[in-house]
This record gives C-alpha cells, sequence and structure tokens, in this order.
C-alpha cells in the first residue's frame, strides 16, 4: 500500500531527491501537505531504523527532566515517531526556567534514579561532570554497538562539540583529546545584535560594526529617538551578565577571563586592554542603557525590544528571533545584526550558551537513555524541530543548509541567516573551565555593577577584583 | 460619646485613603494586568485604559498558554489543586496533631516538655534547603518520594510549630478553673478537653489553622525538590509563564488573581477569628 509514495518520501530522506523535486512528485501523486507530512515522518524513521536495531531495549519506560523551553516543546511534539520506532516509553518532568537547575541540582545530589537523561547546559557540566553525576558520552557515541551508524556526530558544529567536552583539569582547554564528552549539544544561541529597523530608519543610523560604532550609535539613538534607549545588555548581579554581549564583545579583543600556566589559574581580567574594554562598555550602558540596568536579565532586556523600549540589544540571537513574533508590539521590525566589538577582528567570536543533553550516572538504564538522547540529537529530529518548531538555533551544520528551514527563517526573521553564519564558525566558549565558574563570574558581574554606579574606578575596580579572585583561586587550590 | 473634630475626622479619612491605596494599589493593578494583553500592559506609558479580554483566564483553565514560542500546555489548573489538597490536609494532619500537643504544653509540666516545644519551634528556624537535600535521600530509601503523603508530611514542618505554638498561647490564656469546675462534676479528662477547652479555644484554633494554611499555600521549595512536576503547587506553577520567548504577564497576572482568591476569601471569612485569636493568645495574663 502507498509504495510509490513512501519510495518517493524514502528518496528525500536518502538525499536522492531534492525538496522541489519532492513537492513536484507529491503534488503529482495528489498527497496533501498533512499526508506528506506523516509520511516524512515514517520514511525518517524507517531510515534510521535501517541499520541498527532500535527496538533492543523495547518496553522500557525512561524519564526525562526538561526545562520549560521551546527546545523541549519541539521535541516533545515528535515524541512519538520515537516511542513509534523504538517501544519504548517515556515520561518527562518539565520545570521553569527559574527553578529548573535546582531541581536538576537536587535530584543529581541526592543520587535520584528517577530521571535518566535531563536538559543541561555546558557551564554546569563543569560541576556536575567531575562530581561523577554525569557520564562521559564518548564511550557511547564512540561505540558502534551503541551508536546508529546515520548518526553524524561529526555533523555537530566543531565548536559546540568542543565546547560540551572538558578534561576535568582546572584551565583544561575545552574539547582537548582528552577531554570527556559530558553533554551533547542540542540547540544553542550566539551573541549578535537585534536592532529595532523602524527606530534605526528614524534615527538614520545603522547597525554598528565594531564597539567604538556600538557606543556612538547606541547614544545617538537615546538622544534622537526620545524615549527608547539605545542599546539593552544584562547586569543583574549574576554570571549570566558576563556571559552573553559582554564576554562576545571581550574576547573579540583576544581578553580572556584567566591565563593558564603550569596547571595554576591567574585573573586576567586586569589587562591594559581588558580595563580600555571595560570602560568602553560602562561608559555604553551609562550613557545608553536602560535606567535600571543592575537588575535587567535575559527576561528584560528581550521584553524591552519587544515592546519598543529599546532600539537595540546585544545579547542572544534567538531572544531577538523570539521578540520578532508573538504577541510583541514591535513583531516583524525586528532586524540582526553580526558583531565584531574589535575594529581589527576579522570576524565576531560570540561566546555561546548550549542547551544540551546529558545522561545521569544514577540512572539504571543508560544505554536505552542514550537511545533517546541520540535520537533527540538526530539529524531527523532536529530537521523537524528546524523546520516546524523554533528548534533555533540548531547544532548540525547540515540542518542550517536544509532549503526549507533557510527559506522560513529567511522570510520571517530578515538578517538571521547571515548574522548566523557569519559568526558560527568563532561561536564557542570562552571561558575558561574551572571549578569556581559560577562564583567567580558572578564577582565579575558585580564589580562591573560597581563601575556602571561610579561607586569604583574602572582600574582600581578590575585591580581589586584580579586580587580577590586570585585569592580565592589560591585558597582552592586552583592559583 | 464621640469628640473627634471634623479636621480630625478628614485627616483621619485622608491617611486611611492613602494607607489604603498603598496596599491595594498594587493588587489593583494585577487585576487589571490581569484582564489585558502583553502588548497593552507593556505600553509607554503604561495607561488604564484598555479592551479588556478574558484570553488570561481562558489560558489558564484550559491549560493551553499562546506565546512567541507558538502553543504550549500548562498545568496551571493541576497546580492550583495541587496547592489546595496539600495545604488544606497538611493543615487538617497539623490540627489533629497540634491541638492535644498544645493542650499538654499548655496545662501541664513534664519532663523535657519545654524543650520539646522548642524542638517543635525550632523547625521554623531551619533553612528549607538544608533539610531538604538529607531528607531527599531518606524519602527515597522510604519510598516517599514524588507521593501526596512525603509531601503533606514534610508540611507539617511549616504547619505543626505554627499550630501549636499560637494554640498553646490561647490555652493558656484561659483559665483552668472552668475546666476543673467540670472535672468536678465527674467528668474525664477527654471529655473535658473536647466540651470544654477546644470550644474556648476556638478563635486560636481558627486564627492558627488560618495562618498554617496560608503559611502552607506560599511554600514553594519541598514539592519542588521533593516531587515531580505533576505534585507542583501554584507557587512553582505560577513560573511556567516566564519562558525564554518572553514573559506573558497576562497570564501571570491572571494565575496571580485565581492563587490569592482561596486564601483571599478564607482571610476575609476568618479574619474576625483572626485578631481576636492572634491578640488574645499573644498576651498573658
Amino acid at each position: 500500500m502507498y509504495e510509490k509514495e513512501k519510495g518517493l518520501f524514502d528518496a528525500f530522506v536518502a538525499g536522492k531527491l531534492s525538496r522541489r523535486e519532492l513537492l513536484a512528485a507529491s503534488a503529482k501523486l495528489g498527497i496533501s501537505a498533512a499526508a506528506g507530512g506523516m509520511l516524512l515522518t515514517q520514511a525518517q524513521t524507517r531510515a534510521m531504523a535501517a541499520e541498527f536495531d532500535w527496538m533492543a531495549y523495547k518496553g522500557t519506560k525512561l524519564k526525562l527532566l526538561l526545562n520549560k523551553h521551546p527546545y523541549a516543546d519541539a521535541m516533545i511534539a515528535n515524541l512519538q515517531t520515537f516511542k513509534d520506532m523504538t517501544g519504548m516509553d517515556v515520561t518527562y518532568d518539565v520545570f521553569p526556567e527559574d527553578v529548573y537547575f535546582d531541581k536538576v541540582t537536587a535530584a543529581l545530589s541526592s543520587g535520584s534514579s528517577e530521571y535518566d537523561a535531563f536538559m543541561t547546559g555546558a557551564y554546569m557540566t563543569w560541576t556536575y561532570g567531575p562530581a561523577g553525576w554525569i557520564a562521559d558520552l564518548n564511550e557511547y557515541i564512540k561505540d558502534p554497538a551503541k551508536t546508529n551508524p546515520t548518526y553524524n556526530w561529526d555533523d555537530v558544529l566543531p565548536g559546540l562539540r568542543a565546547s560540551t567536552a572538558w578534561n576535568g583539569v582546572p584551565g583544561g582547554e575545552l574539547g582537548s583529546a582528552d577531554a570527556k564528552q559530558w553533554c551533547i549539544p542540542w540547540g544553542y544561541e550566539l551573541n549578535n545584535l537585534s536592532y529595532n529597523v523602524k527606530m534605526f530608519e528614524k534615527a538614520g543610523v545603522q547597525p554598528p560594526k565594531n564597539l567604538d560604532e556600538l557606543v556612538a550609535t547606541a547614544a545617538k539613538l537615546t538622544k534622537d529617538l526620545g524615549g527608547p534607549y539605545g542599546v539593552g545588555v544584562r547586569g543583574s548581579r549574576s554570571w549570566a551578565t558576563i556571559h552573553p554581549g559582554f564576554l562576545s564583545g571581550y574576547s573579540n579583543f583576544g581578553q580572556k577571563d584567566f591565563s593558564v600556566a603550569d596547571g595554576k589559574l591567574t585573573a586576567a581580567m586586569n589587562t591594559a586592554e581588558s580595563k580600555a574594554f571595560h570602560k568602553q562598555w560602562v561608559q555604553m550602558i551609562q550613557e545608553s542603557g536602560p535606567k535600571n540596568w543592575s537588575t535587567y536579565t535575559w527576561y528584560q532586556v528581550g521584553t524591552d525590544l519587544g515592546a519598543g523600549a529599546s532600539a537595540m540589544i546585544f545579547d542572544a540571537d534567538i531572544l531577538g528571533y523570539f521578540m520578532n513574533g508573538g504577541d510583541n508590539k514591535e513583531k516583524g521590525n525586528i532586524g540582526y545584526a553580526p558583531f565584531a566589538a574589535n575594529p581589527k577582528a576579522t570576524a565576531p567570536t560570540p561566546n555561546v550558551w548550549i542547551w544540551s543533553l546529558a545522561l545521569s550516572n544514577f540512572s539504571g538504564q543508560k544505554d536505552a537513555a542514550w537511545y533517546f538522547m541520540q535520537w533527540a540529537s538526530s539529524v531527523e529530529h532536529d530537521l523537524f524541530g528546524a523546520r516546524k518548531m523554533d528548534f533555533v538555533n540548531p547544532v548540525r551544520a547540515s540542518v542550517w543548509k536544509d532549503e526549507e528551514f533557510r527559506g522560513r527563517i529567511d522570510k520571517s526573521y530578515p538578517g538571521y541567516l547571515n548574522q548566523h553564519d557569519t559568526s558560527a564558525p568563532g561561536a564557542k566558549i570562552y571561558f575558561t573551565a574551572q571549578p569556581l565558574f559560577f562564583d567567580l563570574t558572578t564577582q565579575w558581574a558585580e564589580t562591573l555593577q560597581k563601575m556602571v554606579a561610579k561607586e569604583l574606578p574602572v582600574d582600581e575596580g578590575l585591580d581589586k577584583l584580579a586580587a580577590n579572585v586570585d585569592k580565592q583561586l589560591k585558597d582552592a587550590g586552583l592559583g | 460619646m464621640d469628640h473627634t473634630s471634623t479636621l480630625e475626622q478628614v485627616i483621619r479619612g485622608v491617611l486611611i485613603t492613602c494607607v489604603l491605596v498603598f496596599f491595594l494599589f498594587p493588587i489593583f493593578w494585577i487585576v487589571l494586568m490581569s484582564f489585558q494583553t502583553n502588548e497593552t500592559i507593556l505600553r509607554i506609558p503604561p495607561s488604564i485604559v484598555f479592551e479588556p479580554t478574558l484570553s488570561n483566564y481562558s489560558a489558564l483553565i484550559t491549560g493551553r498558554l499562546e506565546s512567541a514560542a507558538g502553543n504550549l500546555d500548562i498545568a496551571f489548573m493541576k497546580n492550583l489543586w495541587n496547592s489546595f489538597f496539600l495545604s488544606a490536609s497538611s493543615v487538617l494532619i497539623a490540627l489533629v496533631l497540634g491541638i492535644p500537643a498544645a493542650y499538654a504544653f499548655a496545662r501541664f509540666r513534664f519532663r523535657l516538655g519545654e524543650d520539646i516545644a522548642f524542638t517543635l519551634l525550632s523547625f521554623r528556624f531551619a533553612p528549607p534547603l538544608l533539610v531538604l537535600l538529607p531528607l531527599s535521600l531518606y524519602f527515597k530509601q522510604l519510598g516517599l518520594t514524588n507521593t501526596y503523603i512525603g509531601l503533606i508530611w514534610v508540611y507539617q514542618l511549616i504547619c505543626l510549630p505554627l499550630i501549636l505554638w499560637i494554640v498553646r498561647g490561647y490555652f493558656e490564656d484561659i483559665s483552668p478553673d472552668i475546666e476543673h469546675a467540670y472535672r468536678i462534676s465527674g467528668n474525664s479528662w477527654l471529655k473535658t478537653f473536647w466540651k470544654i477547652a477546644v470550644p474556648l479555644a476556638k478563635p486560636g484554633i481558627a486564627a492558627a489553622g488560618l495562618l498554617a494554611f496560608i503559611f502552607a499555600w506560599n511554600n514553594f521549595v519541598f514539592a519542588l525538590i521533593l516531587a515531580s512536576a505533576d505534585k507542583q503547587p501554584v507557587t512553582v506553577g505560577a513560573l511556567a509563564f516566564v519562558t525564554a520567548s518572553g514573559i506573558q504577564y497576562g497570564q501571570i497576572a491572571a494565575a496571580i488573581v485565581l492563587s490569592i482568591a482561596p486564601t483571599l476569601a478564607l482571610a476575609l471569612y476568618a479574619q474576625r477569628y483572626l485578631v481576636e485569636g492572634l491578640s488574645l493568645g499573644a498576651v498573658k495574663g
């Protein structure tokens, strides 16, 4: 039954037909869009199942811990495909992001076997990995008996593969040869400019290309627009203030958080170049940032852009993506631009946040859970999410080449593909991996707050911060 | 006879209005927000003139939330039920255990009595997270993780000390002579407790029960750590509207209105008992 139709979609999945050819042939056979979608999913399932025993753990019940996020929604929407393919049952707990990591930490630190796999950020694995709470996924990825032959791990963007692998040595290079793969990249965000096209036209300015231009453009927008402020960046007393735009710009000048020599770490945020960068950043916030900047998190930065309270943000590209839709006042007015803070740099160097999947070491069915993880991070599911849901940014190079995905993004989010494609080669985690990451980076944000509030001059503030950080590193045996 | 002058009455009226505006304006604003979309809430400058919508309430009640990231399933009504069930059950059990205990502490002097009472009170001092991680290990061994029974048990950390200490103070304020007179008539100790002590302490018991209910309702961390998503109370559930794709202010406001409604109704109903019970229990004769 439907052999001709099945053959057609099998050929498309195998790459023997282009999307246009598939659409033309489907029309000739009278296949509706809904039926086409179903046939495509079935064809993908057949392709994945062809050379691998997906039914090896039939009847197993898995439980996942998920964050309330569009990535989780895309997975849940496609989960039946996995259940049909493997005969496994999958249940999940979804928790809001505000409390999500408290739940994860509590579950892992108590050795709970309730959850087999869970969502995590790469930074968190710097705690979970050395503590022995999560499994090294190299043991699974590199084992052909456990991983299906079409998985194509190398298709995952190299910067993301490296950023989620660490050897556990403080200061150890991410993605080194001896690194353990603590998690699998699932969806990610890099940091660039998202701006209000109408406001830019009104003020007669172009998207800035470097930090000098950003400071000047933001000031002009604040002055000329008569209401909205020039640039939104995060400012709360949290490590999350440092990791988006700030670190992306900072890294573009070749600056680092720590120097590593003979296995010892030293604070590196008080170099002359770093001080110059901090001065410009502080000036930008003082002149053109939000009034209550020191309370700003992801939510405030995004909400202001969507509501027309700010003219641009230097933050996650997907934050600008979300603000261009929904019931946001400025829906359809948001543009995107790549940003290299250093005028001498050849390309942007965005720091990244990677929502990833990790395997709990306390799970009693790790092999079965890995089946789920490899399906959830497969090309097939990535394509499904990218084409039909808001599974942006996908982590696989092949998905970024997909015509249908690119067409959808280009139509509704002009400039988005360009900012991504320009920045992706340099996109990775620019922090130094070490166990005091959250504490020390939060202190950095606290110092930044004092500089913006003019409680501390930049030079003095950074020298004090570096001295304080060095002392803590020594106390912890890291410096 | 009232000697208040007109000027005093006017000043008093103005001051009362100021206090009411100060305390009630945030609630008034939240109620207004609950009838608006995100777009009108985030208008610059804000305005109280808008076209009201029931979409926030319908999203909460039907469990479908439309956001920038598409349609999302939400379980707010389930969260509301969990809060009600956990709080009401915990308070009921705490009343059953706490009232006799409070009576015993008030009327009898026994060895280590004060130490036991203070130990129970000290449950209120301990930071919940400090207790919860070890507790989660025990819960795992006892099979209580992710069960309503386990949660109601842990909620006793909130309810039991409150009820015990408030009701104890109240029992101490009631003269024991009435009970002695009743006992002399040949009634048992248990009958005296039920027929004399408890009815006399009713306002205090109502006040303590209400306070314990409010504290239990507002708890956040116990269910978060010890239970799965399907057993989370409204305090955790309301955070689901803070999503990566934006904050759903309208739905948050509607969720606040719905979640404070039960405690507000209960507090208004029992207001008389609350004031009387707390003030009488607090003053020693």
